[in-house]
């Protein structure tokens, strides 16, 4: 890390922690969504940036962790140490079925995962005996592990900040590993990967399976502060929007799924204040970013900083 | 239970071929001009609410349905030309721009129409119910729709297969530049293709409208079932969506009737299962 990085983000730790002070407990929750929303970008991102396949269903890996997590604590009574990791088992099984659909490529794969979705958010709809129906799962306690409990959204902010600094630290990790690597190989040229002797279905299956493991992170962390989880966290809309907050911050980048996040959820918030039709409004954003800003916000800024001044020798690239 | 099952074959068979007339413009369009456009759930929206206006306005179930495929040729015809157009080829964009489409036609639809589930009214002669041979009695407009989706299969398929304009679309799927190269106006091509796709996904929205009724939210139940349908027929291919649309139609129906809370299950498990032999569906050839 270079020391301008390196300040960067003592900074935005130093602001992150002290965020609570300035601000009242609206902001406090909208900010513990973003970062959830922004966990849940990058899961998408992993896919999407390192590895090129595009997956329009981790709204259901989301969902499944979230369901799983919420039944346990308010239908069974089972402790926060036991149904916060029950979620993620669930989420991530998911991954390891719903990763078949590695064996398909481009178009197909896209397709087939918006179908694998819809199964979730169907049972999740139908089976109301179960899930709750449209009502879903209410009254999720806050999370208590060892006698120590969350009782205001303020600790739980601390705990979501924590759980996004393990995971953009263990994310940075994996993509700098010679894993996350071949990863980008399989992106940039899959027949020259196979050439070299990596099975790249073999690759793509475990990122997938990572990246489904990262979301089911993301619903346990969404279901403790939401308190409620019905059938909308498995739609499509979540989870092509989780797609579009990557693509709008910057694919392929760490920090690019936060800011996407921040930019949807606030943009969504403000608009929803004051015109009815914000949903419109979401679509016009995908619509603008598509046809304008295709290399995300990170890319942008990249873009601009490289026109004032020529990448030198030993800046990054790509 | 035999007449269950047989009342269940004859359900199947009418979603079938509502499921068809979005499936196959879906299919064919993505065949030719390699665009998947995710908006046809939408246009299959817009197309029912405009022909229930249409039905409320002018009491006549033809006019609605002429009128609701053509404004869905006019709207889809300029989502090609101002939007999709400038994506080329990249399949994610493409997502991601008619995913956008597909929001702002059911908000906007949504404060136009509101949120209840509305239902385009059917002409008389097509309301209440029939007897079927065997003495089967079975709602008029249900069985109607089987007819016409019969037809309207029908005429794709002979102006698919028999006529030079079929020639020219099947040659298209397999090598458009080749066409190109021969002198045919291919964006003219594309053009008809996309309007006869858009007309069919309106024409059913009002048809759907009739029976399935019209509510937030319906366009993407009916695309994604529509995708499935692609899906296991073959994308690209007119013959695997007819297929496609029969083998969901029928797996939908029997999966609501034998088990209906799991009946995404019925409907999306032999999908996965196909996939796991057959990636590209049934029809579908290795591109």
């Amino acid at each position: 890390m270079t020391p301008a990085r390196l300040a960067g983000a003592a900074a935005l730790a130093v602001a992150a922690a002290v965020l609570p002070e300035v601000a009242g407990p609206f902001w406090m929750g909208l900010v513990t969504q973003m970062l959830v929303f922004g966990v849940l970008a990058l899961s998408v991102d992993l896919l999407l940036g390192h590895a090129g396949l595009f997956s329009i269903c981790h709204g259901s890996f989301f969902a499944v962790a979230a369901y799983t997590t919420a039944l346990l604590e308010v239908r069974y009574a089972v402790a926060t140490a036991m149904a916060a990791p029950a979620g993620l088992l669930a989420g991530t099984l998911l991954g390891l079925v719903f990763g078949l659909a590695v064996r398909t490529r481009g178009v197909y794969f896209i397709l087939i995962t918006i179908a694998f979705g819809y199964v979730v958010w169907g049972v999740a709809h139908r089976w109301s005996s179960f899930t709750g129906g449209d009502n879903g799962v209410t009254n999720v306690p806050f999370p208590a592990v060892a006698g120590v409990r969350i009782d205001s959204h303020t600790e739980y902010y601390y705990l979501v900040l924590v759980a996004v600094a393990l995971v953009a630290l263990g994310y940075g990790r994996v993509i700098r590993s010679p894993f996350g690597l071949a990863l980008r190989g399989i992106k940039g040229s899959e027949s020259r990967m196979r050439t070299l002797g990596y099975d790249s279905n073999r690759h793509l299956y475990a990122a997938f399976v990572l990246s489904a493991a990262l979301a089911s992170l993301a619903g346990v962390l969404y279901v403790y502060y939401n308190r409620f989880v019905n059938p909308v966290a498995a739609s499509f809309p979540v989870s092509v929007e989780a797609a579009l907050m990557a693509i709008i911050g910057g694919t392929g980048t760490i920090l690019g799924p936060f800011i996407g996040s921040i930019i949807i959820l606030g943009l969504r918030n403000w608009v929803s204040s004051f015109f009815e039709l914000y949903a419109a409004i979401m679509g016009l954003v995908f619509i603008v970013a598509v046809l304008w800003v295709p290399e995300g916000l990170v890319g942008l800024a990249a873009r601009v900083r490289g026109r004032r001044a020529p990448a030198g020798p030993g800046s990054a690239t790509g | 239970m035999a007449t269950g099952a047989l009342l269940q074959a004859i359900n199947g068979t009418s979603l079938a071929a509502l499921l068809f007339l979005v499936a196959s413009g879906f299919t064919v369009t993505f065949g030719l001009m390699r665009v998947v456009n995710m908006a046809y759930g939408a246009y299959y929206l817009l197309g029912g609410y405009v022909g229930l206006s249409i039905a409320q306005a002018s009491g006549s179930f033809a006019l609605a349905v002429v009128g609701g495929g053509a404004a869905v040729v006019v709207f889809g015809f300029l989502v090609d030309r101002f939007l999709i157009r400038h994506t080329g080829e990249n399949h994610l964009a493409q997502v991601l721009l008619t995913v956008g489409v597909a929001f702002v036609v059911g908000d906007v639809a949504l404060k136009i129409w509101g949120g209840d589930s509305l239902k385009v009214p059917v002409p008389l002669f097509l309301r209440g119910a029939m007897e079927l041979p065997g003495g089967l009695v079975y709602p008029t407009f249900r069985f109607v729709l089987i007819l016409f989706g019969v037809a309207v299969a029908g005429v794709l398929w002979v102006l698919y297969t028999r006529t030079q304009i079929g020639a020219v679309v099947r040659a298209g799927v397999d090598d458009r530049e080749q066409v190109a190269a021969t002198g045919i106006d291919v964006d003219r091509l594309f053009a008809m293709v996309s309007a006869l796709a858009s007309f069919m996904a309106g024409m059913a929205g009002v048809v759907g409208g009739a029976f399935l009724t019209l509510y937030p939210g319906a366009e993407w139940e009916i695309l994604i079932v529509a995708l499935v349908v692609v899906i296991v027929g073959g994308l690209g291919s007119l013959g695997g969506a007819m297929i496609g649309a029969l083998v969901v139609g029928l797996l939908d129906a029997y999966g609501r009737w034998l088990l209906p809370e799991f009946s995404y299950f019925v409907l999306f498990g032999p999908m996965a299962v196909l996939l796991l032999f057959r990636p590209r569906g049934i029809a579908g050839k290795d591109a």
